[in-house]
């Protein structure tokens, strides 16, 4: 398995949720939308190249800026 | 302590629409996450009772991690636990989500009921949901509803005093995680489905480039579809009623008042060549219902009409998405998208909404921005009356004027003010196709909004104008300002007198520049800065409001600044 950020992920892929190398209440907030340790994801798009990240995590799309989805650690195959 | 009903759930699953079927009020629902800015308070009558209805902003958990989420959690602790009712409002297509709302409802002890929203989305969807055995997990009422058709809602009535308590013990966020995926386990059943169209434009939508070509597509079509269905409405509609109807009435009321005295100069006007003129006659009868209803109104309709859409059928979060990278340049995020497209319509409300932004440097920046550099409805629909007769070019400078405004005062403002700017983070919707009357009522809403706070603010500026321009008391300010106005700006010292009148109404004001017969580059100074210049007393009041008193005299003397800026440079540049 291999670590990597969230805005390193290429798009179409899946993974699932290693960390969240932010402070605590980054990790509260995501934890409460539906993004946690564990949790698997499917990264859609990725606008621009400090633009915000697309992802799938169960059924809501969620749209995170570049400096949030950089800190989210993803464990790919 | 008396009974009140809470009404709680993620943002964007249909509070708003619940809200208004329990209470009969009318409240502003879209489909993207943080409409409700104000807090809406009515009454549902249950038996013999009036019991207070309060519709909390919309929340993924009750630890408050934005201030919109801080609001509704601090309303919900202002009453005592044992005299609420919480009707907790979920999301049907995505229970999972929703369900820790729930789990630390019931953990902090509150009186629930479970509102199942979107129902028949989810069955649409191929997501099928056991509320039987919801409720005897919970050990609380579940009512599936369609809030929109108003399916369920008669049942959620009779069954809210069956709102129950449910301890259970207090769970870290991975319990709870854990624990809902044991729920959804035995509760929910997921149909194998295709992806339907609707899925693949939703997801062709937030892609780069698909994305761009999609949104300039909706942009271009939205802005054809206002000009097209505004022409229509006047050619078709106002103006044969004011020119075949309305003026030989007026032309009668001419003849009784013998073109003469104070009352003639009040309702009538002036006449341009022995008749009355609609646009520069200038009359409370006249000019004024001529501006409003037939200038302005047309436009407001096919504006609200398009907006209303886009913001129903939930494009503009995805337009967010794309624009997230050039607002974060101007000291915002994409989200600052929503405010800034309101204010197209009017600044008022798009200020207002300003509030969804997190930080008070963003709200500064948006409420700024906003009020500078958007230019509203009606102040759209003259500029485009008055400059579209010279050329198309004129119309465009203006537009490309208050946008180069906008990118590089932004980008000032970023690099200037301290404080913080927060990241995107925002949940997307997914398309929904409104019923045509929650299109029309939401059109009817706005345009009534419009009409009780323009008529009466036109009527009384035109009449106020008409007697200071009687009574000769605009000469002695004028007077004063005719150098610096004729010097640096090249207006003649009548256009003062328009845009001092730009602080009531900008409409009137760009309306007051018709009679004064000025060149086009005058006219396009002159526009561009009733556009920018300091904002209308609605905007004033509301900049003041939502900024304080402060940063609002920050703001305006930034507009005023600005804007004379602006004149001088385009008088000094502009040949003609």
């Amino acid at each position: 398995m291999k670590k990597i950020s969230l805005t390193h992920m290429k798009p179409n892929h899946k993974g699932a949720v290693l960390e969240i190398a932010g402070c605590l209440s980054l990790e509260n907030k995501l934890a409460s939308m539906g993004i946690y340790k564990g949790k698997d994801i499917i990264k859609l798009s990725h606008i621009g190249l400090q633009g915000p990240v697309v992802i799938k995590s169960g059924r809501s799309i969620i749209a995170l800026g570049h400096g949030i989805a950089a800190k989210i650690i993803i464990g790919i195959e | 302590m008396k009974m009140k009903i809470y009404l709680i759930g993620n943002p964007n699953v249909g509070k708003s629409v619940i809200f208004s079927r329990l209470t009969g009020l009318q409240v502003m629902s879209s489909n993207y996450p943080g409409t409700t800015v104000e807090i809406s308070r009515g009454y549902l009558k249950l038996g013999n009772d009036r019991i207070e209805v309060v519709d909390l902003p919309g929340t993924y958990s009750l630890e408050s991690t934005s201030p919109a989420e801080e609001v509704a959690v601090s309303l919900l602790k202002e009453n005592p636990k044992n005299d609420s009712i919480v009707i907790n409002i979920i999301d049907a297509t995505n229970l999972e989500r929703n369900l820790l709302l729930t789990l630390q409802l019931l953990e902090s002890g509150f009186r629930v009921i479970i509102c199942l929203n979107m129902i028949d989305d989810a069955v649409h969807r191929g997501v099928h949901i056991d509320t039987a055995k919801l409720e005897e997990i919970f050990h609380i009422p579940v009512v599936p509803t369609c809030a929109i058709t108003g399916t369920g809602v008669k049942v959620l009535i009779a069954r809210i005093q069956e709102a129950a308590f449910s301890p259970r013990s207090n769970l870290s966020h991975e319990e709870r995680w854990q624990e809902i995926g044991r729920i959804i386990e035995t509760v929910q059943h997921l149909e194998h489905r295709h992806h339907s169209l609707r899925e693949m434009v939703e997801d062709a939508s937030v892609r780069p480039f698909s994305g761009l070509l999609i949104a300039s597509g909706v942009i271009y079509s939205s802005f054809k579809i206002v000009r097209f269905t505004g022409e229509f409405i006047i050619n078709k509609i106002t103006d044969p009623f004011f020119f075949n109807l309305y003026q030989p009435f007026l032309e009668k009321l001419t003849v009784s008042l013998k073109e003469e005295g104070f009352l003639f100069h009040l309702l009538i006007g002036d006449l341009i060549h022995g008749k009355i003129d609609f646009k520069q006659s200038l009359g409370v009868l006249t000019t004024a219902p001529y501006i409003e209803f037939g200038m302005v109104l047309p436009y407001v309709i096919s504006f609200y009409f398009i907006l209303s859409l886009l913001e129903d059928i939930g494009y503009l979060p995805r337009l967010a998405i794309l624009l997230d990278n050039l607002l974060h340049r101007l000291g915002l995020h994409g989200f600052a998208v929503i405010p800034l497209l309101l204010g197209f319509g009017c600044n008022v409300p798009g200020i207002l909404a300003t509030r969804v932004l997190e930080s008070k440097r963003e709200r500064f920046i948006a409420a700024t921005l906003i009020s500078i550099g958007v230019p509203c409805v009606p102040l759209q629909a003259m500029i485009f009356g008055l400059l579209g007769s010279f050329s198309g070019f004129y119309v465009g400078g203006v537009y490309l004027v208050l946008f180069l405004v906008v990118i590089i005062l932004g980008m000032i403002l970023n690099r200037m003010l301290s404080g913080y700017s927060p990241e995107f983070l925002m949940e997307i919707p997914s398309y929904r196709f409104p019923p045509v009357q929650m299109i029309a009522r939401k059109l009817y809403f706005r345009i009534k909004g419009f009409l009780i706070e323009a008529v009466p603010v036109v009527l009384i500026g035109v009449a106020a104008v008409n007697i200071l321009l009687y009574l000769r008391l605009f000469d002695f300010i004028t007077g004063i300002f005719a150098p610096v106005f004729s010097g640096v700006l090249g207006l003649p010292q009548e256009s003062m007198v328009a845009l001092l009148i730009g602080f009531i109404r900008k409409d009137v004001a760009v309306g007051m520049l018709m009679p004064l017969g000025l060149t086009a580059k005058q006219l396009f100074i002159s526009t561009t800065l009733l556009a920018m210049s300091f904002p209308c007393v609605a905007t004033f009041i509301i900049l003041w409001k939502e900024l304080g008193f402060k940063d609002m005299i920050k703001s305006t003397l930034l507009m005023i600044f600005i804007s004379f800026m602006i004149g001088a440079g385009l008088n000094f540049l502009m040949i003609g």
